[in-house]
């Protein structure tokens, strides 16, 4: 349902320097997989997580989303994709500030074109365990639920594909746990997820692990056994 | 994407930042009160000079001063020459004056009743005078041509002596001092209010120009005159006329300078200008600084505000808000927080505007045109705040913002 095909990219840095961000990167990805792009900083995996998430357009190749062709799409047209397809998860998590869960949630809507939207905020909430934190603000939750409502944001407008980036990179190990735990409940329930981390561990978890060095896919596979968290829970 | 679901957010977004949201407002407040308040006053100060102008030089008639040099002030030649023959001889050999009245003042002059001194001013005038100046008593009579020729002593005060030096009392007919002549108060002036110069001109006493110079100055000359003319568009050539025949009688040589001042229509209209221009340029264009000011701290409060929330940009770019969806979401903001402190500013600066007026004697403050005003200075706060952070917002890469 997602392919990257023979994708490049390159900046140039302010000093006239050019950087090969992405070489001839070809991926494909099914509905409800788990796929960890895992690499070092520098690597190239957050250009291509921009590239995946439609915020940045590929200097060359072609990017199918749903079967469509979607590199050479404008900048509006990108964003309504981005609005109806994608959903995203940052390593700060980026809520705003004095902004209670349920509005933080419900910012996607506000620049969706979406009929009726009633009820779509605190039902996501509910989906990531946070039904009793609904007004709180940011800055009365803990790093964990801070990332869990911006996964119930994400997952507002049931996007075809929930991007991760490092989301586990701002938490202790017990939210670390939880909020993965929850990425292996959404993708058994059908969501296609992809993380992008340095972190081993964190690959460990997802269901495929694309390894990406200077720009290039070094190597791609299957994880046999993820480390199943619900399990662990239970 | 509705337009109405982001401006609505936008104004909530504002609502939780109080502190930048209060400056911004103080910001353009104070701009726009100055401006308002300058503006709105100017007005109500034009339309009280151009009244008064009107009432005191009418637009068809000529003032002559004694003694030379310019209007308003500046040095002056030798002056004491101007006589009441002077005027008598003017009005006989110039058609175009249709009546004339001359004046000799004292102007700190001590007047009593009874017990009570007051300092008013004292001005001797022809029976003419009513007609001249346009101004009529409101009880009793003006004095006449008998009264004037036989250098009686009658006085008409006005209402402003009437209250401090008569405390209520019925003024007619009543004995007052001036100096130590006994006059008796035959009539009481229609109320005029302040002059340009800020005098009050109710605390005036008249009194036959002729009674004034032989009994209290004891002086054979007047200080000024006012001819009203039958044809105000000869105004110039009587002028001219004028200068003539006054060298003449004064037996001025060629190269002596004038030892009178004649001020035409033209000179007032050009004197109203003057007065118009630093009402309407000079003023407003001080107000104006005020106002760049306040737009300025408005804009850079909101530029800060753009870099501090960059990752909120990204976010939203992330989230699917396109580039016209920041720049009305930041417009909004600042324009919905400028126009707020904009509508303070024109509430305050109606209050003050109507304050100094009744102060200054100006009348009433058009609230139409401190709206106007008001309305078009915080528009401009608005856009010159507004739109440099929206767009500088909007032009930001999601790549760039979210890092």
């Amino acid at each position: 349902m997602i392919e990257l095909q023979h994708i490049n990219k390159t900046y140039t840095r302010p000093t006239g320097e050019a950087v090969h961000a992405l070489i001839d990167v070809s991926l494909r990805i099914q509905r409800g997989e788990f796929l960890a792009i895992a690499g070092a900083s520098g690597s190239g995996k957050s250009t291509l997580m921009h590239i995946f998430g439609l915020l940045d357009s590929p200097d060359g190749g072609h990017y199918l989303l749903d079967g469509e062709d979607v590199s050479g799409l404008s900048v509006k047209q990108q964003a309504r994709l981005r609005n109806r397809k994608v959903g995203f998860v940052f390593q700060s998590f980026h809520l705003l500030p004095r902004t209670s869960a349920l509005e933080n949630v419900e910012l996607p809507l506000l620049y969706s074109d979406r009929g009726s939207t009633r009820g779509l905020g605190r039902k996501a909430l509910e989906a990531v365990h946070l039904s009793d934190r609904i007004h709180h603000r940011p800055s009365e939750l803990s790093g964990g639920q801070q990332q869990r409502v911006a996964i119930a944001r994400a997952l507002i407008n049931e996007p075809d594909l929930l991007l991760a980036d490092e989301p586990t990179g701002n938490l202790d190990r017990q939210s670390a746990s939880e909020v993965m735990a929850l990425f292996q409940a959404l993708n058994k329930a059908g969501r296609t997820i992809v993380v992008v981390t340095h972190d081993s561990e964190v690959a460990a978890h997802c269901g495929r692990i694309a390894r990406i060095e200077d720009g290039r896919i070094v190597s791609d596979h299957p994880v046999p056994q993820p480390k199943n968290l619900m399990e662990a829970a239970q | 994407m509705s337009p109405i679901r982001i401006v609505k957010h936008s104004v909530r977004t504002m609502a939780r930042f109080k502190l930048r949201t209060g400056f911004m407002m103080l910001g353009s407040m104070v701009g726009v009160a100055a401006l308002t308040f300058v503006l709105s006053a100017g007005r109500a100060a034009e339309r009280k000079t151009i009244e008064t102008v009107s009432r005191m030089f009418g637009d068809s008639a000529i003032l002559i001063e004694d003694g030379g040099g310019h209007f308003a002030g500046g040095p002056r030649g030798q002056g004491s020459r101007l006589k009441l023959d002077d005027l008598d001889a003017l009005a006989r050999e110039l058609p175009n004056v249709e009546s004339w009245d001359p004046q000799q003042g004292l102007p700190g002059g001590s007047v009593r009743h009874g017990d009570v001194t007051e300092r008013a001013r004292v001005m001797g005038e022809s029976e003419r005078s009513e007609h001249v100046w346009g101004r009529k008593a409101s009880r009793g009579e003006y004095f006449d041509a008998a009264a004037v020729k036989a250098a009686d002593r009658v006085a008409v005060v006005g209402e402003t002596v009437v209250r401090t030096l008569f405390k209520g009392e019925d003024p007619l007919g009543a004995e007052i001092r001036i100096g130590s002549v006994p006059f008796r108060v035959i009539g009481v002036l229609e109320p005029w209010g302040t002059d340009p110069h800020g005098m009050d001109r109710d605390n005036e006493v008249l009194v036959p120009i002729t009674t004034l110079m032989r009994r209290v100055t004891n002086v054979d000359t007047i200080a000024s005159a006012k001819l009203l003319l039958r044809n105000s568009n000869d105004a110039e050539r009587t002028s001219t006329e004028i200068r003539r025949i006054l060298r003449a009688r004064h037996a001025l040589a060629a190269n002596e300078p004038d030892d009178f001042t004649i001020i035409t229509p033209a000179e007032v209209r050009g004197m109203v200008a003057q007065v118009q221009k630093v009402l309407f340029l000079y003023l407003p264009l001080v107000a104006g600084v005020a106002l760049v000011v306040g737009a300025l701290v408005s804009a850079i409060l909101m530029l800060v505000s753009v870099n501090a929330r960059t990752g909120e940009i990204g976010l939203r770019r992330a989230v699917g808000a396109g580039i016209g969806d920041i720049r009305l979401q930041f417009l909004v903001e600042s324009a919905a927080t400028t126009i707020a402190g904009g509508a303070l500013g024109i509430a305050l600066g109606y209050a003050a505007a109507r304050a100094a007026a009744s102060r200054m004697h100006l009348g009433e403050v058009e609230l139409i045109t401190t709206l106007l005003f008001g309305i078009a200075a915080s528009t401009a706060v608005g856009l010159l705040a507004g739109t440099i952070p929206a767009m500088r917002a909007a032009r930001l890469h999601p790549v760039d913002a979210l890092r």
